[in-house]
């Protein structure tokens, strides 16, 4: 839907098919060049974490790999969500670096500036510069603001890789006669139709950027969808799809400007413990995995910069109505989260003076050089050298 | 009977607005609640007007007014209003210290009596005693039992003081023929404590299974039609979705609190022990049981894709077999211990009167946490105790 209405009101569809294959060389081109300046990639433990799961002494065993990176980089305890405790809002103001009202289930854009309009603004930059993969299937609008100097034509390329998944799973089990979701294959197959029929059918917006430039996406966020259901650790969840196609993303486009926002610990929600805490285990492993990426791809090696941060607590034990079940009630189990940067550019160190989620776009603005007028949140100098 | 009338006009309109909800929802409310708030209505009408200065400061601040919050209605778009306001943290914070005030006043009218909560754990959890009540061991101590050789004669022997199910001296229906219906409680996952319980209030997860099946078809059924914004606005459209298969269909109380605990409770609908524990919470909250027996099971493994299938029937979606979680479920429970017990600990009809048995199927040991005058506080560290002995003791404190 997002992204008929942006092709309806950008005409892209059109211009970018008629470019002769001579200037889509040339983009590639300029996307090369690009790609050798700083990188950014926002990465939030989506679903809300607590700090007593996570970096307290208690948990750090929920998550040995950023326990084991922490000294690598510099380490927030303190950094707070001030604003809406929906997952929408607490994103949406981590992108945007102004605390986010709008509606709290993704129904509405928003209201400021995000970073990739800024970035992709500034900076002239290719709609392959900036990607939000989203575990979060709400998330559609999150690429861009409802800003009419900013908007859609500057957003990021949104992927969704659950509900893809979810739209998959969905129609196979309806039709059980034909196969079963122990049929990976069958999984497999669905996933790769579905596809192939469309991204706004599952709320994805990928810009369009010419034939050759549409089946180079396609094919790489195929492949990832290879990779996902043939590996050897068979995964099924949301947050493991939207790592193989973030991966692939990097490799294939190496965007400068990268969210990802991990989703399984929402889980929670059910009221099971013990899956909340698999899920934060899990989240910690693939965060892993995305800095072992970050580490060993040459187009991200020693110029990316990774901020890491959840997007909202949850409940504490005490005096809440069920404790890590809710993430509403506005204590400070809920609002005081954390955030370790790492890679390039990043000093090494920790703090626990306090910082803020808008915060976080105000320092990719810096990281990135840009000028982004118009955010609350004030860079974290601490990290800058 | 028909709600109070209570002259609130001197109240701000976003604290009045919630107990004015309640007050339209009079029908629904239990007996301990009508309770509370006929009390909390006499003590607001007379209550000092500084107690609500800071609030109607704010109020006009946060964008109150006569049009966005008219007096007696109280909506979905105010409750967003609310929670998006930039000053909401405020608001809500002198709320809480306007209610630290009420709260001791109304305490103090409140009577105890003794009460009990019976916590029961399934015996194929694969930890001893010693890792079973961790986080609340502390507060209690941990009290040697006497096992029968057949464990299934554990629940019989503690709630009835016989292997056979004598109902007649059941604790339930004791302490529901001596303190009404609504005064003893049975939650529980499977379907086995209704041979304790006629007279007394008994949910089961297993048992609302069919209704839980309709409200899963309905959620998704709305969902898929993408008309619903989000929790609240799929609440409201619910409403109207009352049992008509399980055990309540003809008492609209009960009928009311199943629905809202099912739809309200988040996995409430999917996961057996989230039932029982929110259920158990709301009952403690709402209802006041002088007896609560919360009965936990063992949940199911988490198949692959099924966290994108929330309300698809499990067992159908997948040929997969279905297994127990037998770990996780230990984990999960250990934390629904502490919040049972800490919900109970938040009104004053529980404090210091309330005797906590957690227990386990077969598990040779308990933990107690109870008043120093509970009849088996004196146990000598050590000595076993039978569950019959327990049963008198539980009838002993109860005074049924």
């Amino acid at each position: 839907m997002l992204t008929r209405d942006f092709l309806k009101l950008a005409g892209l569809s059109i211009a970018q098919r008629i470019l002769p294959p001579s200037l889509l060389q040339l983009w590639a081109q300029a996307a090369d060049a690009q790609a050798k300046g700083r990188k950014v990639i926002l990465v939030t433990f989506g679903g809300g974490v607590r700090t007593a799961e996570t970096f307290a002494p208690a948990g750090l065993h929920n998550i040995p790999r950023l326990a084991a990176l922490r000294p690598e980089g510099y380490f927030y305890q303190n950094c707070q969500n001030q604003g809406v405790l929906s997952h929408f809002n607490s994103t949406a103001s981590i992108v945007t670096g102004n605390w986010q009202r709008v509606d709290d289930f993704g129904f509405e854009a928003p209201a400021s500036a995000t970073i990739f309009e800024h970035f992709r603004k500034a900076n002239k930059a290719g709609p392959l510069d900036a990607w939000v993969i989203a575990t979060n299937k709400s998330f559609a609008s999150m690429g861009s603001s409802s800003r009419r100097d900013f908007g859609v034509p500057f957003g990021a390329n949104v992927v969704l890789p659950k509900q893809l998944l979810l739209d998959a799973v969905k129609n196979i089990v309806r039709k059980p006669k034909d196969s079963d979701l122990s049929d990976r294959d069958a999984v497999h197959r669905r996933l790769e139709t579905i596809l192939q029929e469309g991204y706004e059918g599952v709320g994805w917006t990928i810009f369009k950027g010419g034939r050759q430039m549409d089946k180079h996406v396609q094919a790489t966020l195929t492949r990832a969808l290879g990779e996902f259901i043939n590996g050897p650790e068979a995964p099924t969840s949301g947050d493991e799809l939207t790592f193989f196609i973030t991966r692939e993303v990097m490799r294939e486009f190496a965007p400068r400007l990268l969210l990802v926002n991990f989703w399984d610990m929402d889980v929670a929600h059910w009221g099971s413990y013990s899956l909340y805490l698999q899920a934060i285990t899990r989240t910690d492993r693939l965060t892993g995995m995305l800095w072992d990426e970050v580490s060993q791809n040459p187009k991200y090696k020693d110029n990316t910069t990774v901020l890491i941060l959840p997007e909202l607590g949850r409940d504490g034990d005490a005096n809440t109505a069920n404790g890590f079940l809710n993430h509403r009630s506005g204590d400070p189990s809920c609002r005081n989260t954390w955030l370790l940067a790492l890679g390039a550019g990043v000093a090494k160190g920790a703090t626990d003076k306090p910082i803020s989620h808008v915060d976080v776009a105000a320092t990719a603005a810096a990281i990135l050089n840009l000028r982004a007028d118009g955010m609350t949140g004030v860079a974290a100098k601490e990290i800058l050298i | 009977m028909p709600p109070p009338r209570f002259d609130f006009d001197h109240v701000p309109v976003t604290f009045a607005a919630y107990f004015n909800e309640q007050l339209r929802a009079w029908e629904t409310l239990f007996p301990a609640e009508k309770s509370y708030f006929d009390r909390l209505g006499t003590y607001l009408e007379k209550a000092p007007p500084a107690m609500f200065t800071a609030l109607a400061e704010l109020e006009p601040k946060m964008g109150v007014t006569s049009s966005s919050w008219p007096r007696g209605r109280f909506t979905l778009q105010q409750v967003d209003f609310l929670n998006r306001n930039p000053l909401y943290p405020e608001w809500r914070r002198i709320i809480t210290a306007i209610f630290d005030q009420i709260n001791p006043a109304l305490d103090a009218t409140t009577k105890g009596v003794p009460r009990i909560v019976i916590v029961l754990a399934p015996a194929d959890l694969p930890v001893g005693p010693d890792r079973m009540w961790t986080r609340l061991v502390g507060k209690g101590r941990r009290v040697p039992l006497v096992v029968p050789e057949d464990i299934s004669h554990c629940i019989p022997l503690l709630l009835t003081g016989t292997a056979n199910h004598n109902i007649e001296t059941s604790l339930v229906e004791l302490c529901s023929a001596a303190r009404g219906p609504h005064s003893s409680w049975t939650i529980e996952t499977a379907a086995t404590m209704q041979a304790y319980s006629q007279k007394g209030t008994h949910l089961s997860y297993e048992g609302l299974r069919t209704y839980r099946m309709r409200l899963m078809a309905e959620v998704q059924k709305i969902a898929e039609q993408g008309e619903i914004r989000g929790p609240r606005q799929l609440g409201e459209k619910l409403k109207t979705l009352q049992p008509r298969d399980a055990e309540f269909a003809n008492d609209p109380l009960m009928a009311e609190f199943i629905r809202a605990t099912l739809l309200a409770g988040n996995g409430t609908l999917l996961v057996n022990n989230t039932f029982v524990e929110w259920a158990s919470v709301q009952a403690i909250r709402r209802a006041k049981p002088s007896l609560l027996v919360t009965s936990f099971g063992i949940r199911n493994k988490v198949k692959p894709f099924s966290s994108l299938l929330i309300f698809e029937d499990q067992d159908a979606a997948t040929a997969i077999p279905t297994q127990a979680d037998m770990l996780g479920s230990y984990v999960d429970l250990e934390v629904f211990y502490q919040y049972l017990w800490q919900e109970a600990g938040k009104y004053a009809e529980y404090r210091n009167n309330t005797a906590y048995l957690f227990l386990a199927e077969g598990m040779d040991e308990m933990l107690l946490i109870a008043p120093a005058d509970f009849p088996q506080a004196d146990v000598t560290p050590g000595q076993r105790v039978t569950l019959e002995s327990l049963h008198k003791s539980c009838r002993l404190w109860l005074g049924v």
